[in-house]
């Protein structure tokens, strides 16, 4: 379990801080959501909770994150590595570019472990299967479409086995379809046993697979709870965050006097 | 599910000079290229270019396309070579002919070589065989990524050829205006390209990147002993070689 | 806790390296100076790695550890430097087959990561970017004659970085009339010399005086425009700089650029001369050709060309890299080893200078 206590977080060059006295716990086998306006601070917490900040992006951390009620201060972002990996903005960049062809590309974190070739091949044929795009094993992964790329990151994540999971934005560049592969796959990790942290915009597809949202807004979290209740709630929406349409059906068919629990929504 | 695979096969390898240990090839052409720098006369440079490019390049299979290229690289060489030490040297005639056609010997010899060692190596190959040989991670990355990073680069600039092109580079418009936007495109090229760097050093990290000890190698080379052998031969010619031209013992 | 100045190491290295040149030098000379002048180059390669493994042994007498070195390659550097090595080659590929006039423009990467990231690190790429233009780059960027000149990028790199941790390289906009007149005024009137005599030789070189870019592929001489645009617009920017926004960096710009030609010309001229005859194939040949005829011997032939040639590629370096400085937000600059040397002086420091908030 990854823990954060009373964090605060200011970037490195940055006068004010953007993350306030954070207390997050990150389960095992459970998807926590991730929701907020712009500038509230998710992707900056997307990094602390993965370990980049500050030991990559440098800045001041004041507060407690440990794992398994031990600090990890002092740990490398190797050794934080193999706990917890991070999947940021941007899928075409986190392409390593050594990759000959998607699956070296996902076999790289495997291989910086120093695992067996038996064991890269292994996992990097499960993570392949997990995200659906073992048809792409063979492509050079610059030729991908920004989804597809988005799917080969997360296969090279997941191929790591890590026991925590953040993701900042992953569905961004994805139809319906490929959204519902990530879904799946996170679904999936989680339960395998990760504890998966979620940021994202589209509400509908984070209520689908969530266990709880935390709503934040300027760099604290303002709520917390059943995906359900927390993206209904006025609170919400005063804020900016979209209400899944399954969300807005139900509350409109109780305003006009019917049951909702009568019609089966997905959300 | 089917596994899988990262790296060539011993049989789809084109030829032996294929099939050999990168770390072997890149030695031969390393040690050609300081040889080549190191050796004087005409008979001791056209005996490197036989025994060092000339007969690995026929057991590779490559003379035609090797010699062509190495020619075509050393042409626009040779001929400044010969204008600047045959027609404007205020020297002999005959002096200059002679530093003329060791220069250009020499840069045939040497592009020969380079021109060998990239049309048979693949970098990813290279990469892997840098890494089976104990070299650290940090530096393949930055060698592969390099390589990698020029076509992209490249293709970038085209991009920004076409752009500038259908604004009509050709016509007459001023040459300040013409630069100013030239620039304009060409900035985004750099400054895009220096703002992957932060998704890409995190992406990194998160895989254990900066890990201390062996990564596993996914393209190990094949090795022998007998590559081994020779790529210490080569280096010990090399310091002799060295030693014998500092002091002045070398007839060539 | 121990002493550990950082003057006393980097003295050690300069002296190791001085040791082992005066020696080498010596050595390869005691037949005939022509030899010493030859074999410069090689002592270099000899003498500059003496230099950083005293100064790393220093280091680790000092703290046991050799963090001002490991610091420089961090993974973010490493990021880099692979970007800067394709510059350096794309760039310099295209001027050295489109351009006539004698610039290079084949250190912007390299300069680049060694302000950023610090000296080593601008010496690793330089010497990366020479060996990887001539064995691993492809088809029509691949050059043979790059590889030995890896020493002098190394130079340059070792500079570079120097002058950026030196506070050279910083913005000083508004800076007060006196230093602003002292400063401004040698900077223009070395740019004004410079121009004069780059420009007599050149077109004295040049075939019937035309320095119009051109070459096979379109690409190759868009880029060479843009070369040759860049280098006259970089005497333009450095007089904007000075009067429009009274920012002295200008002049340390220009001194930088002078100072890094300058020495990367004395490295670079005896290997050109002597592996290859002073010939390059780009620009330079006709004007070494030039003095040749005016009765100069290759050797002296070279270095002239190179005297011209050298400091004006490296002003336009500098400047670029000041550009693209300028182009980039503080706090991705912070996160770089040597950041807090390239932002402007405040009362703060870097870290609580304003910025901008980040989701």
């Amino acid at each position: 379990m990854l823990n954060l206590r009373a964090v605060s977080y200011r970037y490195a060059g940055a006068r004010r801080e953007c993350l306030h006295g954070i207390d997050l716990d990150l389960v095992e086998g459970a998807v926590t959501g991730l929701v907020g306006p712009a500038e509230a601070g998710k992707s900056s917490l997307c990094l602390v909770a993965g370990g980049l900040a500050p030991r990559v992006v440098g800045g001041h951390l004041s507060g407690q994150v440990g794992i398994d009620g031990a600090s990890v201060a002092d740990w490398p972002m190797y050794r934080l590595a193999e706990e917890v990996t991070t999947a940021v903005q941007d899928p075409a960049g986190q392409l390593s570019l050594i990759g000959q062809s998607v699956a070296e590309e996902v076999a790289l974190g495997p291989a910086n472990l120093g695992l067996p070739r038996g064991e890269i091949e292994a996992r990097t044929a499960w993570a392949l299967a997990v995200t659906g795009i073992e048809a792409l094993a063979e492509r050079d992964p610059l030729r991908l479409s920004g989804g597809q790329q988005q799917l080969v990151v997360l296969a090279g994540l997941l191929a790591m086995r890590p026991r925590h999971l953040v993701l900042d934005e992953p569905l961004a560049h994805l139809d319906a379809g490929g959204a519902k592969v990530v879904l799946d796959a996170v679904r999936a990790a989680a339960d395998a046993g990760a504890a998966v942290l979620l940021a994202e915009q589209r509400t509908d597809e984070l209520a689908r697979v969530a266990d709880t949202v935390l709503l934040m807004s300027a760099g604290n979290i303002v709520a917390g709870g059943a995906p359900r209740e927390i993206l209904s709630h006025p609170t919400a929406h005063a804020l900016g965050v979209a209400e899944p349409a399954g969300a807005a059906l139900r509350r409109r068919l109780r305003a006009a006097g019917f049951d909702p629990d009568l019609v089966e929504v997905d959300a | 599910m089917t596994r899988p695979v990262f790296a060539r096969t011993e049989s789809t390898a084109a030829s032996r000079w294929h099939g050999l240990d990168p770390l072997t090839r890149l030695v031969v052409a390393l040690g050609t290229m300081i040889a080549a720098l190191l050796l004087g006369g005409v008979v001791c440079l056209a005996a490197l270019g036989i025994l060092a490019v000339l007969l690995p390049t026929a057991m590779a299979h490559e003379l035609r396309p090797v010699l062509r290229l190495a020619v075509l690289l050393a042409l626009p060489l040779g001929v400044s070579a010969v204008l600047i030490n045959v027609l404007f040297s205020p020297g002999t005639t005959s002096e200059g002919a002679w530093l003329a056609a060791v220069v250009v010997l020499r840069i045939v010899i040497m592009a020969g070589a380079t021109v060998l060692f990239y049309r048979t190596t693949i970098p990813a190959d290279l990469v892997g065989s840098l890494q089976h040989h104990g070299l650290s991670n940090r530096i393949t990355f930055v060698i592969h990524n390099a390589v990698a990073m020029i076509p992209r680069l490249a293709e970038r600039a085209r991009e920004v050829t076409a752009a500038q092109r259908a604004r009509g580079f050709d016509s007459e418009a001023g040459l300040l205006r013409r630069g100013r936007g030239i620039i304009a495109l060409a900035a985004p090229t750099v400054l895009g390209a220096v703002a992957e760097v932060e998704a890409r050093t995190l992406a990194l990290e998160t895989r254990a990147f900066t890990r201390p000890g062996r990564v596993t190698v996914l393209r190990p080379p094949h090795d022998s002993n007998l590559q081994r052998a020779g790529r210490w031969s080569i280096v010990v010619g090399l310091v002799a070689l060295v030693i014998a031209r500092v002091t002045g013992l070398l007839p060539c | 806790m121990r002493a550990t100045p950082a003057w006393l190491r980097v003295a050690a290295g300069l002296g190791a390296f001085a040791v082992v040149a005066f020696i080498g030098l010596a050595l390869v000379g005691s037949r005939d100076p022509q030899a010493a002048l030859d074999g410069f180059g090689l002592v270099m390669v000899a003498a500059i790695p003496a230099g950083v493994a005293i100064y790393a042994l220093v280091e680790y007498r000092q703290t046991g550890r050799l963090d001002s070195i490991t610091r420089q390659f961090g993974t973010r550097t490493l990021v880099l430097m692979p970007v800067a090595i394709a510059l350096d080659i794309v760039l310099g590929s295209a001027v050295a087959s489109a351009l006539k006039i004698p610039v290079y423009l084949d250190s912007l990467g390299t300069v680049l990561v060694a302000v950023l990231a610090g000296p080593l690190a601008g010496a690793a790429t330089g010497f990366l970017s020479n060996l990887l233009w001539t064995y691993l780059a492809p088809a029509p960027f691949a050059s043979p004659y790059a590889a030995p000149f890896a020493v002098v990028a190394v130079v340059v790199g070792l500079l570079a970085g120097t002058f950026a941790r030196w506070g050279w390289l910083r913005p000083r906009p508004g800076t007060s009339g006196r230093r602003l007149l002292v400063g401004g005024g040698l900077a223009v009137a070395a740019m004004a010399l410079m121009a004069l005599v780059a420009l007599r030789v050149w077109l004295a070189g040049a075939e019937g005086g035309d320095l119009a870019p051109s070459a096979d592929e379109t690409a190759f001489t868009i880029l060479g425009w843009v070369a040759m645009l860049l280098v006259a617009g970089t005497g333009l920017g450095l007089l904007v700089l000075l009067l429009r926004q009274r920012d002295l960096a200008a002049a340390y710009i220009l001194a930088a650029g002078v100072i890094t030609g300058v020495s990367a010309a004395f490295v670079a001229a005896p290997i050109a001369a002597g592996l290859f005859g002073g010939v390059t194939g780009s620009g330079a040949d006709f004007v070494i050709a030039a003095l040749r005829q005016a009765g100069a011997d290759l050797q002296q032939a070279v270095l002239g060309q190179s005297l011209i040639s050298d400091p004006v590629d490296k002003v336009v370096t500098y400047f670029l890299v000041y550009l693209i400085l300028g182009a980039m937000a503080t706090r991705t600059k912070a996160r770089f080893p040597q950041g807090p040397h390239l932002v402007p002086l405040t009362d703060e420091k870097v870290d609580d200078a304003p910025g901008v908030r980040e989701d």
